[in-house]
């Protein structure tokens, strides 16, 4: 077994570690558990950088096909990170942990049967159009996690039922809204960005910008979507339970697209390749 | 050693509050002596009275010790020692132990949980620590009262979670709007419930009060007192739009707020959240309100019914509590014994084996040459330093324990310098103690 794989197992294993001890430390509502999940899941994510960084090293600084979910399990854990450190919201490792677990496994399978691309790929709109969608999936991530506890325990408050210790520990409604509001406000003009990069690129080198491809209708139809939560928040002023409902359904539009069509159909998106 | 811990109370439970008023020491600091004179078969004597509870812990020796603490109770009322009789309990020993922390923990609490008891028990020793009627065994029993109560607040729920209506009101808030910095609140009427919830959420930070009565001057004196600003009845809606907590409870006979005046404000407002709290009766805020987005309210029977729900929780806590309890009365227990002679001078020998060995062990392994001769002699010599280290001390405290009163006070020394009872002992243990 080479280096590089036993760290990726090294990388599983951590994460498995973190999404249990975090479901664990809630359930029983151990403090200590909870501080060891997010220890592994750094420590994990360290790792996870290192293999990253060399993969892309090794093959002249971009990154290598069959590295596109690896990359996403990564861009959400940083995403997960920043809204621990920016709002104090550990209590997205619950949906953090078990997803970034599920993507880099996912990868895992893909890097071993994996290929070269050719150079093209490469090129600075392809790396502006991964990066952002990522970014923005990641964030649509946290939006789902913080939208399905807040629909939870606004629900609660809204009907008097009393508290679950789980309920009674969780932040407050306005900090999950605040992870929505930045899901709307920074991750749509990313996944903008990403479209728009995503057709240019594919203009400069396949010399057209639709090829009619499920994962460009699709993600078309989720622009929609995000568009029009976009105006809703911003200018109608959504917030809260529709706002939460929105994200919901947007991620799992984007799951059932990235499982869906990325996997298991024949696309040019395919992780595959 | 027939020498004992005596516990014997009233309490809430045990008398109504016509019998605990006639019975209540909160007034005898006159008494110079105190209630219980440390002389004769008395040792140690502490006294806590408050409005739910009368105690007297009393370190006594003898059979009739319960009679002599109850006709001292009863003489300084100035009341025949009938009347107090039937309404008190009499605990002896370890069973002493485990009510005095309990009470300490406040489990045994009118409201479980509830601080005061605490403080009140601190207060009531340093006055017995003041006039000296303590001695070695309340204080290490009240020191480690203090540190049970600590624990059980620590590790159990029993008093986390708001159990009065205004608490809750503020929990309430804080689980909506988190960070209470950048809210607002206004008060609509004035009430004592009312100004209790702006108490607890102005020391929960909040920006700003706002005051609206109907009566100007009322409403303007009142948001003085909260450093707020008052506002006109009629512009009520006019300035909702800044508010992001309402506290209403007027006298009105009718809905003062209606559904269709806050769908308004909401739009202004962007759909901010809004919690509402009617404490009137009748209410003075149309329920449907609650059926808006973003809107919250809870009438004074939904706060209610959040702390009946709080209140059995804090019963469940109180059962962790209780064995907490019990775990260091057995603690408790092991000490008082070993405040005799024996175990500690098998303690002191045991503690300087242990340097020993470990020192001895440190030594060997830089010396790896070292034969089985060698070893044995560094082992005589550190045997005969132990020894003759310890000899000084022991026969001493043997001489002691030969004068009936010095015994104890000298083996809590030595147990204590030494530390024979391994317990973490901070800088700042004993701030109060001056002398």
């Amino acid at each position: 077994m080479s280096s590089f794989e036993l760290f990726s197992i090294l990388v599983v294993i951590l994460y498995g570690l973190g999404a249990l001890s975090i479901f664990t430390g809630t359930i029983t509502r151990n403090q200590k558990l909870r501080t060891l999940s997010n220890l592994l899941t750094i420590t994990g994510f360290s790792l996870h950088s290192v293999l990253l960084v060399y993969a892309m090293a090794s093959n002249g600084w971009a990154l290598p096909a069959g590295y596109y979910m690896s990359m996403l399990s990564w861009s959400l854990l940083l995403i997960y990170f920043f809204m621990w450190w920016r709002f104090k919201l550990s209590f997205l490792s619950l949906t953090a942990s078990p997803l970034a677990l599920v993507l880099f496994i996912g990868s895992f399978h893909i890097v071993k049967g994996g290929s070269q691309l050719p150079k093209a790929w490469s090129g600075a709109f392809f790396g502006l159009h991964i990066g952002t969608l990522f970014l923005s999936f990641g964030l649509l991530a946290m939006a789902f996690g913080a939208g399905m506890l807040f629909t939870r325990l606004e629900r609660k408050i809204k009907t008097k039922e009393p508290l679950s210790n789980f309920e009674k520990e969780m932040p407050a409604l306005t900090t999950f809204d605040k992870v929505n509001q930045l899901a709307v406000i920074a991750g749509f003009p990313l996944y903008t960005i990403g479209l728009i990069s995503g057709f240019i690129w594919a203009r400069i080198e396949w010399g057209r910008v639709l090829s009619g491809d499920p994962k460009e209708i699709v993600s078309l139809g989720v622009w929609f979507i995000y568009a029009w939560l976009f105006h809703q928040r911003l200018i109608m002023g959504w917030r809260g339970r529709k706002a939460a409902h929105a994200a919901i359904w947007i991620f799992g539009i984007c799951m059932f697209s990235l499982i869906g069509i990325n996997i298991f159909t024949p696309t040019h998106h395919s992780f595959l390749q | 050693m027939d020498r004992d811990i005596y516990l014997i109370g009233l309490n809430h439970k045990t008398a109504g509050v016509e019998v605990r008023e006639k019975f209540a020491l909160t007034d005898c600091k006159h008494l110079e002596e105190g209630v219980v004179p440390v002389d004769g078969c008395v040792k140690e004597a502490l006294i806590l009275s408050t409005c739910n509870r009368v105690e007297l812990l009393v370190v006594a020796e003898g059979d009739n010790a319960v009679e002599h603490i109850l006709n001292c109770w009863a003489k300084a009322r100035n009341l025949p020692v009938e009347e107090l009789a039937p309404y008190v309990y009499k605990h002896k020993g370890l069973d002493a132990v485990t009510h005095l922390f309990t009470v300490a923990a406040s489990l045994d609490s009118l409201v479980i949980g509830e601080p005061q008891i605490l403080g009140q028990l601190k207060t009531a020793y340093h006055e017995s620590v003041d006039k000296n009627t303590t001695g070695v065994i309340l204080n290490r029993l009240l020191h480690k009262a203090f540190s049970v109560a600590k624990r059980v607040r620590t590790e159990t729920g029993v008093a986390s979670s708001a159990v009065s209506i205004s608490y809750a009101a503020v929990e309430l808030a804080k689980r909506i709007f988190g960070d209470m910095s950048e809210q607002t609140a206004m008060l609509i009427g004035a009430g004592e419930m009312a100004e209790l919830a702006a108490t607890h959420l102005l020391n929960n930070g909040i920006s700003k009060v706002y005051v609206a009565n109907r009566t100007f001057a009322r409403g303007q004196a009142l948001a003085e007192q909260f450093n707020g600003e008052a506002i006109p009845f009629d512009q009520l809606f006019d300035q909702l739009e800044k508010v992001d907590i309402i506290i209403s409870s007027t006298g009105a006979h009718e809905a003062v707020i209606r559904a269709k005046d806050i769908r308004n404000v909401l739009k202004k407002r962007k759909n901010r959240s809004m919690f509402f709290i009617d404490i009137a009766v009748p209410r003075d805020i149309d329920p449907d309100v609650n059926g808006l987005d973003n809107v919250y309210l809870y009438d004074i029977d939904d706060l209610k019914e959040v702390v009946e729900e709080n209140l059995a929780q804090r019963q469940e806590e109180a059962n962790k509590a209780r064995r907490i309890v019990e775990i260091e009365t057995q603690t408790f227990n092991k000490w008082l014994k070993s405040l005799q002679l024996q175990p500690t001078i098998v303690d002191l020998i045991e503690h300087t084996d242990s340097i020993m060995e470990e020192e001895l062990a440190k030594t060997l392994k830089h010396i790896p040459e070292a034969t089985p001769e060698m070893e044995m002699h560094i082992r005589e010599m550190l045997n005969a330093i132990s020894k003759k280290v310890n000899h000084e001390p022991i026969s001493f405290l043997k001489r002691r324990h030969e004068e009936e009163e010095a015994g104890e006070r000298y083996i809590d020394i030595t147990r204590r310098m030494f530390n024979l009872d391994r317990d973490d002992v901070t800088d700042k243990a004993h701030p109060h103690r001056r002398r």
